[in-house]
């Protein structure tokens, strides 16, 4: 017992000098069953990842050996309609109206929010990451040079009309409570109804040209669409994503570099319009990724108001027979989220009946226990024998 | 809803079979107060922090099980048991520490685990092995993640980086409430074998000896 105590002092020990600076993730590299490279990801990639590249091609993690992933060819990637933008109607795809969480009250008719303020949130999980040729490291610990990049993402989307909540609270240490303690500062954001929460990322892979892209001739950074795809809002969270890109592929052609849909969480199970975004890799200079956010603040609120110019938003009745109803994608979040509820109910219930041994006997204890809680008052009495 | 919520959920309704009594009772707990105090912590997820410096202080996911424990403490057996359960709380800090520190950044590396699942399984599982007992399980799962949680914000206060640490929060079922539970249980499925085992032993020699709280 007292070596136990010894050594997990030691332990307790051992991470004070680790905590200084983030070293970095590992890169994986995933290529496809003709051994092309398809793409590199400082992160992890796991066997049923999913990855929809530039051109819309999905592809599917297969085996992962090492840092060395394969992935098979699935097929084109469905991609949402946004022909839209070429009419310059207002078609506002993806606002909180669809969200469950608002009351049927503020949502407009036809389940659009257009009485209600447009409402972004950010924060950043990974608060140390910085970009090595503009702020020397790729780690500060602090607020990183991230904390720019967010910024200037801000004023863009501010700039356009849309109120954003960026909150600057720094998560450190980058390890793997990061997402732990952002999770907290999502929950404190989603409390204000934003229409979509977006975590402010950049990549870690060692080379620059993977995120070296020319938008509207001036240098600038691609981004990376990222979307955990362990939680029940992980469908949705995936058309929001397709949403953003086809917007893009439409309005800046190559912004996007692509999505990649990990087995992460990445606090994304709290709302149905949350976005992790990479911008750029740590050995892009900042100034280039700096370039990228007027452009990505337009996509992201064309993705998510649609055109909000007033004429636009007159048309919006007509648009919006254009694709889905708004509904639909909500549904799907709530059915996963009620399919679950119910599975761990039915799976409950089982356990108690096996372990009060039968119907009968399950139904006397609920009886008398919700009887013994609300003083009597509900359920059955308890037997004077017992 | 979160997996915490879905946790809550899951263990309102086990209290509401009746199932968790005997666990419980070995924690001087009734069915009632276990379910107000669960619905305390599920209403309490949502209240405004409480603020105490560079501390924010969750109602819910922290305030409420450091009660819980407080009131454990004060009940329990024997100051040795409490003594116990103070110092399994510090190792169990340290073994979340370590945790930290081994597992990846990324939360996909995890191969079947969320780390904010693997914090509290990490501390529960410690917390059983050195609290001995359900109740210090319990009060070692619930503090040493707090303290883990602390000792982390310390140690970048005395960097320099004036970062607020948050205990509890997130979905009202944090690490920190994760672990209490684990510890419980991981003691209740031993404990309950080892029992049988001894009371084995009692039927072939009569000996005079305490139960496991």
């Amino acid at each position: 017992m007292k070596r136990l105590a010894l050594f997990l002092f030691a332990l307790l020990l051992l991470p004070c000098p680790a905590l200084a600076e983030w070293t970095g993730e590992e890169v994986f590299t995933v290529s496809d069953s003709g051994g092309q490279p398809l793409f590199s990801l400082a992160g992890h990639v796991s066997v049923g990842d999913e990855y929809v590249s530039a051109d819309n091609v999905l592809y599917r993690v297969t085996s992962v050996a090492g840092s060395q992933a394969a992935a098979e060819r699935v097929g084109d990637e469905p991609m949402p309609d946004v022909s839209w933008l070429d009419l310059g109607e207002a078609q506002p795809v993806f606002s909180m109206a669809q969200s469950p969480s608002v009351p049927a009250a503020s949502k407009g008719e036809g389940g659009k929010a257009d009485d209600k303020k447009k409402l972004i949130a950010m924060y950043v999980t990974h608060s140390d990451e910085s970009y090595v040729p503009s702020d020397g490291t790729q780690s500060i610990e602090g607020q990183g040079g991230i904390y720019d990049v967010a910024r200037s993402f801000r004023d863009a989307l501010q700039g356009l009309g849309v109120d954003v909540i960026l909150d600057e609270s720094t998560h450190l240490p980058h390890d793997s409570g990061a997402y732990r303690r952002s999770r907290r500062t999502a929950e404190r954001l989603l409390q204000k109804r934003p229409d979509a929460i977006i975590d402010i990322h950049r990549d870690g892979i060692p080379d620059p040209e993977q995120y070296k892209a020319e938008i509207d001739g001036e240098s600038a950074s691609q981004v990376r669409l990222l979307v955990g795809r362990g939680n029940q809002n992980s469908a949705v969270n995936r058309e929001f994503a397709k949403e953003i890109k086809a917007v893009a592929d439409k309005k800046y052609p190559g912004l996007i570099k692509d999505i990649f849909i990990g087995k992460g969480n990445y606090n994304q199970d709290l709302s149905p319009n949350a976005i992790l975004l990479e911008f750029g890799t740590h050995t892009l200079s900042k100034e280039r990724v700096l370039n990228s956010t007027d452009v990505m603040a337009e996509v992201v609120s064309l993705a998510l108001y649609g055109d909000a110019t007033p004429s636009a938003k007159a048309e919006a009745g007509g648009a919006q027979a254009q694709t889905k109803p708004a509904g639909e994608k909500n549904k799907r979040s709530m059915s996963s989220m009620i399919l679950l509820i119910v599975l761990v109910i039915v799976g409950v219930i089982l356990f108690a009946l096996l372990q009060t041994g039968g119907g009968k006997s399950a139904a006397h204890k609920i009886g008398r226990n919700l009887s013994e809680m609300t003083g009597g008052l509900i359920g059955r009495k308890r037997d004077k024998k017992e | 809803m979160s997996i915490g919520m879905i946790a809550l959920l899951v263990l309102s309704l086990l209290i509401l079979f009746g199932v968790l009594s005997r666990v419980l009772d070995r924690m001087a707990l009734t069915d009632r107060q276990a379910l107000i105090v669960v619905a305390a912590m599920f209403v309490g997820g949502w209240l405004p922090d409480i603020p105490l410096g560079l501390v924010r202080l969750n109602i819910g996911g922290a305030l409420i099980p450091i009660i819980v424990c407080v009131y454990l403490l004060l009940h329990a057996g024997t100051a040795k048991e409490r003594i116990r359960a103070i110092v399994a709380s510090c190792l169990t800090a340290a073994a979340v520490f370590a945790v930290s520190l081994l597992v990846p950044a990324d939360p996909a590396a995890m191969p079947w685990l969320d780390p904010m699942i693997l914090y509290g399984l990490a501390g529960g599982a410690v917390a059983w092995l050195l609290g001995r007992s359900r109740r210090s399980a319990f009060i070692a799962g619930v503090l040493g993640v707090t303290i883990a949680d602390v000792f982390t914000g310390v140690s970048l206060w005395t960097r320099g980086v004036r970062q607020t640490v948050y205990l509890g929060g997130a979905g009202a079922l944090d690490a920190i409430v994760i672990a209490g539970v684990v510890g419980v249980l991981f003691c209740e499925l031993t404990g309950e074998a080892m029992e049988r085992v001894s009371r084995g032993r009692q039927k072939q020699k009569p000996v005079k000896g305490g139960q496991t709280a």
